[in-house]
């Protein structure tokens, strides 16, 4: 099956490292570990890999990465006191698993 | 075909760098990078990262009236005790860090601008209010509802409105305050939290999204005019947890929680009805939002992880420089 998504992971740097071309042009999302999702086979999604100097992961070595991230803030929420607990599971803010997309 | 020079007055001239400041329709070569290039306008709002936070940080509070003009205060999760009272200010380029709540919170809303604030709730001090006069937060009159993860809309530390929100029993309680004082004002159709707002005065206010009590997110507007709510049109993705902006007529909403996932949507307020556009490069949720209207808005922060990350939204028809290509 082709491709929709290709992963890199790349550390946001502020200003420049998204501009207003960019994301008119292709669709970005991002997820724990600082991992990117953009089109493959798509010259702006390639080219903005190589701005970036994004360390490109195949879907399953970038879904690794996301799972330690998240298991790792699980862990650090399912540690809080009850008591500080209480409040932000009304909110239902405990982090949830991901699933990266082919 | 016409030639350039009679349509538009002059030749194509080469630069070195990209002219300062080329006007609609003009074209030049660029020396330098050996490319013909042109004066555009965009056709779609598309979102560009801005400075980034000090201090990475989700279900924060914040305000402003341009995303040149911004304010970012609170943290959370964790809740209190852990809660951050640490406070930012964004100038169009950079995050300063500036004077701190006196009461640190996590879910705080705000309402105002970068010089005149109010902020409201968090978590384990819900209704605990404070004003925001540009250099410092005072301590005022607790919200007499105890409540927090509100809507919110405003003008400044003397004219703000807080909506929905956690206890159950206060999902539909409005609440205006005036510089002095608490008033509840009419109650909203639906009891809601996790909701956003939009609204530059307590007179002209939107409520949306949020959720009933559930996780599931509402789609539902409701709009205020100083003295009832009226249901208007519904989101295209239900949402909880997002961000928001602008006024009752214009406005934008983008990211969230749509459990159990999140979206990345941006959606425009037209005062009628809400579109889909251009889509917010980062999956999270408790993101923030400050900014005018549906072209001028900034996103900060969110989860998961907590991010220092921000993003700048303009409008269609910004000036944008292209390169004229044949491919």
């Amino acid at each position: 099956m082709a491709k929709t998504y290709q992963y890199c992971v790349a550390t946001n740097w502020g200003k420049g490292f998204i501009d207003h071309v960019e994301s008119s042009r292709i669709t970005f999302a991002s997820f724990p570990g600082n991992v990117w999702q953009v089109p493959a086979y798509n010259k702006h999604g390639n080219l903005w890999v190589a701005k970036v100097a994004g360390v490109v992961k195949t879907k399953d070595e970038a879904q690794a990465i996301v799972d330690a991230e998240v298991q790792a803030a699980q862990a650090t929420w399912d540690a809080l006191p009850d008591a500080e607990k209480a409040p932000a599971v009304e909110m239902n803010t405990r982090p949830t698993d991901i699933t990266l997309e082919e | 075909m016409a030639e350039y020079k009679s349509i538009h007055g002059t030749k194509v001239q080469d630069y070195t760098t990209d002219p300062d400041n080329p006007i609609t329709g003009q074209v030049w070569y660029n020396e330098t990078a050996n490319t013909l290039r042109v004066q555009a306008q965009t056709t779609a709002g598309a979102w560009a990262t801005g400075g980034s936070l000090n201090t990475p940080r989700a279900y924060a509070g914040g305000c402003g009236a341009t995303k040149d003009a911004s304010l970012c205060f609170g943290d959370g999760p964790p809740p209190a005790p852990t809660a951050s009272g640490i406070t930012e200010s964004y100038n169009g380029t950079s995050w300063t860090e500036v004077n701190d709540m006196n009461t640190g919170k996590a879910f705080v809303t705000g309402a105002g601008t970068y010089t005149s604030a109010i902020a409201a709730g968090g978590d384990q001090f819900s209704g605990v209010a404070e004003s925001w006069n540009g250099t410092s937060w005072t301590s005022i009159t607790n919200e007499p509802n105890g409540s927090n993860a509100y809507g919110s809309a405003g003008a400044d530390n003397t004219n703000a409105l807080f909506f929905g929100g956690v206890p159950a029993p206060t999902r539909t309680v409005t609440r205006y305050w005036n510089g002095s004082s608490w008033t509840d004002l009419n109650a909203m159709n639906g009891g809601k939290k996790d909701l956003e707002g939009a609204g530059k005065t307590y007179t002209a206010a939107l409520a949306i999204g949020g959720s009933a009590g559930p996780p599931t997110p509402l789609t539902l507007t409701e709009s205020f005019n100083g003295t009832s709510w009226t249901e208007v049109g519904d989101l295209n993705t239900g949402r909880r947890f997002a961000a928001a902006n602008g006024t009752q007529t214009s406005a934008l909403i983008y990211a969230g929680s749509t459990p159990p996932s999140i979206t990345n949507k941006t959606e425009e307020w037209n005062g009628t009805s809400w579109t889909e556009t251009t889509n917010y490069p980062l999956s999270v949720t408790g993101n923030t939002g400050a900014g005018a209207d549906n072209t001028n808005a900034l996103g900060f922060g969110g989860s998961p992880p907590e991010t220092n990350a921000t993003l700048e939204w303009t409008g269609a028809g910004a000036p944008q420089v292209r390169t004229i290509t044949t491919d």
